[in-house]
């Protein structure tokens, strides 16, 4: 079991205790074991996040600075680090939005007025569904076929 | 005749007065097929070593004193089957606690951030007791019912990674608690409790890992009760801004 | 120096009833402040674990009244429960019931939103509210989270109070041991209300928790209160084999069946007294049929466990009415049986669970002594007589401790504050007593075996059934380990949360319980309610129509009578 540097003022009382006490453990397994690796698997979107935005300003940039300045750009998009990098971030994201929509259900009310919150598979199996439809026509459209 | 089965149990030790850290003893007991973890605990202090210290006190899984770490996950040792376990088994106190005694822990800090979210019944006027009940439908017990079944054992916050993290986060079984209240139709301090919830180390800082509703033995999955406070607290603060303040909901 | 703070009224235990009187005592006076001194955090309280329900006659309701709940409880009580008590308590049953809901209570609805009701043993009609089967589970929470409105109200978790300050005849607050720090404190007040429950641990097989060791009775008993009616212990009729884990009646209000190993519903095939109520019958009946079935050889024999059971059969009920109506004995027979309820009948066997006797109060809740008062479990005031109707002692925690509060307020408004030099001196005196009692070396007893051998003493001379021979050797029995408790060494000389001091305090309190259980029992020469003598069967209201009172002194318990205080009802054969 991991016994990680423990983190001194997790639970801290309001009022000091009278005793000392022994500094609070984290949770065993935290951050490389267990469910621990989903929750960081998670947060380490803000990678892609960040590093695609910074792209995209770049573009954009590209675009108001004239037609040789955004060739330049689409030129070094040929370079195979771009295809791998957004072919990763497709999947981090494909991820991402399906253990969303996993956990989804349990993030709304049980019921609306009359009206039941249909089964967790039901709306998980839907929004699954309808991800997947939409990739593949978006994917379709840019491929040309539409 | 078969033979008793035996297993070692790694206990946690710590006496401030005499430790300057806490420290780990191993105990061969013999065991029985069905004991939980917390009648491997009790038969050391019977008969091996009187000195270790742990709370406990229903042993039906209800009372919620008895949780700590059993090999690494939060249990509650009344009702967790010792038989699931390896010949070596590590008891350690509840994790992100501040450990007072052995497998004791410093539950202030939870005290705390109970009593901040103010988890009783608020009404503009109070009822009185000639009115009798007031009528609520099985469908609206339903509403909440599930979020009013925690027994205040702090295993989700010895799981929640934010907890570790994050000193001001409210937690858990806090926040499914005045969710709770603001779910029941008989309340009326929806607009209090939200503000609460809006501060700083409030719902916000969840960032769902789910492992307080994975770990919690009584199926109140809090981290459904989080999520769901939130959007209702967004939908809240937009009626609020619409509304001025001053109306409850 | 001793630390010392000073508060009004001061409150042992944080369970229903002293939760329920901190709340009426802040509410009696505006200015009033309360100490809620509980050796747990108020929800380990052991009303976490009670299950079936708490019974009022519903607001409203068209065929039941006060009337028949006073009756059902009288005859209950084996006629032994003072009627103006009685009478009290179920006209304001509704109204306390009725607060709590206002309070956050989640009990059970019917389709139109009123509160359900359900069927329970010895009642006429059904009047148990009930919150699925999680009733004191959901009261203790409703209560403790209600009190932390008011910041009067001032908790000493983890405070074990091991004496009580009492100054020229009056009490003025208690020594109590902070087991964090191991420092004992006065807490002081103008009076003191002690609500720490029953003594189940005294037997070795019961519902109750680790913690319900009868401190509060041992507290009072030793200052001079009597005990009253210490013999009558209840003894729930389903509890798992083992463990001793409760098995709600409620499962039998639902419907449930009683079966032994010959496959008979032997409350219905054989006379117990029961009549139609069969398994809904009186506590006392229903216990006493299990063991007499056992004895007759048609008892349950389980692998591995000792003993012998009787079956308690949930199936015909059907998976959706268990799973909405008793969740929680569908979760407690897999986890601690190993039984679905679904599929399988559950082995149970008679098991102790409450005392209907305790600390003698009037109907105020006050002692002998001034500004002491006592309510709920640990209290006799006398509701439950001789034996206690399901699903009426949470309601008595909520009226009684009501009461008690109100009257404590009452009290020490008019009080002085006493000799503070004087009560700080008896704390000062208690903290050097228990310095010597940590981790002290004297004979070669253990904790555990004492306490071992209390049990079994108890077990033997105060079952379900007594014979004065056995009843004797308990009073023997317990004489005998307290001269032995006294030759105990211990282990643990820390300060700081030393549990095996508490423990050795708790097994003092559980002694001096036993004791006055075991010498009321041999003085009740007749069968009355959950007192079952074989060497005197029948109930005897000529010689036995009172109560028993135990008391303290030098040379051992004394004992004596105390009237009942009869009423409209005059006692009749107690059939059903």
């Amino acid at each position: 079991m991991s016994h990680a540097r423990p983190v001194v003022d997790a639970m801290k009382p309001s009022k000091p205790g009278e005793t000392r006490t022994a500094p609070p453990r984290p949770p065993d397994g935290f951050p490389s074991q267990g469910n621990y690796r989903a929750y960081v698997a998670f947060g380490f979107g803000g990678f892609f996040l960040f590093t695609v935005s910074l792209l995209v300003l770049r573009a954009v940039w590209a675009l108001g600075n004239g037609e040789a300045a955004w060739n330049r750009v689409q030129a070094s998009f040929q370079n195979p680090i771009y295809v791998i990098f957004h072919a990763l971030a497709f999947l981090w994201l494909s991820w991402f939005i399906l253990r969303l929509f996993r956990l989804f259900p349990a993030t709304q009310p049980k019921r609306i007025g009359p009206f039941q919150r249909p089964p967790d598979a039901l709306l998980v199996a839907g929004l699954s569904g309808a991800f997947a439809v939409v990739t593949l026509i978006v994917a379709a459209i840019l491929w040309g076929c539409a | 005749m078969a033979e008793t089965q035996k297993k070692t149990i790694v206990v946690t030790r710590f006496d401030p007065d005499r430790d300057e850290a806490p420290r780990q003893q191993s105990y061969e007991i013999p065991v029985e097929p069905d004991w939980k973890v917390l009648d491997a605990l009790n038969y050391i202090k019977d008969h091996v070593d009187p000195t270790l210290s742990h709370r406990w006190s229903c042993r039906m899984a209800v009372c919620g004193s008895c949780g700590m770490n059993v090999d690494g996950s939060p249990k509650l040792t009344c009702k967790d089957a010792l038989s699931e376990y390896g010949d070596t088994v590590e008891v350690t106190p509840l994790a992100n606690f501040p450990v007072v005694r052995d497998l004791v822990v410093d539950i202030e800090g939870f005290m705390d951030r109970f009593q901040k979210v103010k988890p009783f019944i608020l009404r503009a006027k109070e009822l009185s007791v000639e009115a009798g009940p007031t009528r609520q439908s099985p469908a609206e017990l339903d509403d909440f019912r599930q979020f009013s079944m925690c027994i205040n054992c702090m295993l989700c916050y010895a799981a929640c990674p934010v907890i570790t993290n994050e000193p001001d986060f409210l937690g858990p079984a806090a926040i499914a608690l005045g969710h709770r209240y603001n779910l029941d139709t008989r309340d009326e301090g929806q607009a209090e409790r939200n503000k609460v919830f809006r501060e700083d180390g409030g719902i916000f800082a969840c960032s769902y890992a789910g492992e307080c509703s994975e770990v919690c033995p009584k199926h109140v999955d809090p981290s459904g009760a989080i999520q769901q406070a939130k959007l209702a607290n967004v939908i809240d603060w937009l009626t609020g801004l619409v509304l001025r303040r001053g109306e409850a909901r | 120096m001793v630390d010392v703070v000073r508060h009004d009224v001061v409150i042992v235990g944080g369970g229903c009833a002293g939760l329920r009187a901190a709340i009426a005592a802040v509410e009696a006076d505006p200015k009033v402040s309360v100490a809620l001194v509980s050796k747990v955090y108020p929800m380990r309280s052991h009303t976490v674990s009670a299950e079936g329900g708490a019974a009022a006659v519903p607001p409203g309701a068209v065929d039941d009244s006060l009337e028949k709940h006073a009756y059902d409880t009288v005859k209950g009580s084996d006629f032994l429960g003072d009627q103006d008590v009685i009478q009290y308590f179920v006209q304001e049953a509704p109204k306390e019931l009725t607060r709590l809901e206002h309070w956050g209570c989640p009990w059970s609805r019917n389709a139109d939103g009123s509160v359900a009701t359900r069927p329970f043993g010895g009642m006429q009609t059904p009047r148990t509210w009930y919150a699925t089967d999680k009733v004191g589970f959901h009261m203790l929470h409703s209560l403790f989270q209600h009190s932390l409105r008011f910041d009067r109200i001032v908790r000493y978790d983890e405070y074990f109070v091991s004496k009580l300050l009492v100054e020229a005849g009056q009490c003025r607050g208690v020594a109590a041991l902070d087991v964090r720090t191991g420092q004992v404190r006065a807490v002081l007040g103008r009076s003191v209300i002690l609500t720490t429950g029953g003594a189940g641990k005294v037997w070795p097989f019961t519902t109750n928790g680790n913690i319900k060791t009868g401190d509060g009775m041992s507290l009072a008993y030793r200052e001079g209160v009597a005990l009253k009616d210490m013999e009558f212990v209840q003894y729930h009729p389903t509890g798992l084999p083992g463990t001793g884990i409760l098995i709600t009646e409620a499962s039998r209000g639902e419907g449930g069946y009683l079966i032994n190993s010959e496959g008979e519903r032997f409350l219905i095939s054989r006379d117990y007294g029961v009549g139609t109520k069969a398994e809904l019958g009186p506590r006392d009946m229903i216990s006493r049929a299990i063991i007499q079935e056992i004895e007759a050889g048609r008892g349950i024999t389980l692998p591995g466990k000792i003993g012998q059971y009787a079956h308690l059969d949930l199936r015909h009920l059907g998976k959706a009415k268990l799973e909405s109506r008793l969740p929680f004995v569908l979760e407690l027979s897999r986890t601690y049986a190993g039984v679905d309820p679904v599929t399988q009948p559950i082995p149970i066997r008679p098991v102790l669970h409450y005392m209907m006797g305790g600390v003698d109060t009037n109907i105020d809740g006050a002692t002998n002594i001034g500004g002491l008062y006592a309510a709920g479990e640990t209290a006799c005031v006398s509701l439950n007589g001789a034996n206690r109707l399901g699903s009426n002692s949470l309601t008595e925690c909520l009226v009684f401790g009501a009461r008690a509060g109100a009257h404590a307020v009452r009290y020490a408004k008019g009080a002085s504050a006493g000799s503070e030099p004087a009560l700080l001196e008896q704390t000062k005196a208690e903290g050097a007593r228990l310095d010597g009692i940590r981790g002290r070396k004297r004979g070669g007893e253990t904790l555990a075996s004492i306490r071992d051998a209390l049990n079994a003493a108890m077990e033997a001379g105060t079952g379900v059934y007594r014979e004065q021979a056995s009843m004797q050797k308990a009073v023997a029995d317990v004489a005998a380990l307290k001269r032995r408790y006294e030759q105990v060494s211990l282990s643990d000389g820390s300060k700081v949360f030393n549990t095996e001091l508490t423990a050795m305090l708790e097994l003092g309190n559980l002694l001096d319980v036993a004791e006055t259980v075991a010498v009321a029992a041999v003085n009740r020469k007749e069968s009355r309610g959950a007192h079952a003598c074989r060497d005197f069967p029948k109930r005897n209201d000529g010689e036995y129509l009172h109560h028993s009172v135990v008391s303290w002194s030098e040379s051992g318990p004394r004992f004596g009578t105390k009237p009942v205080t009869l009423g409209t009802w005059v006692p009749e054969e107690r059939k059903y």
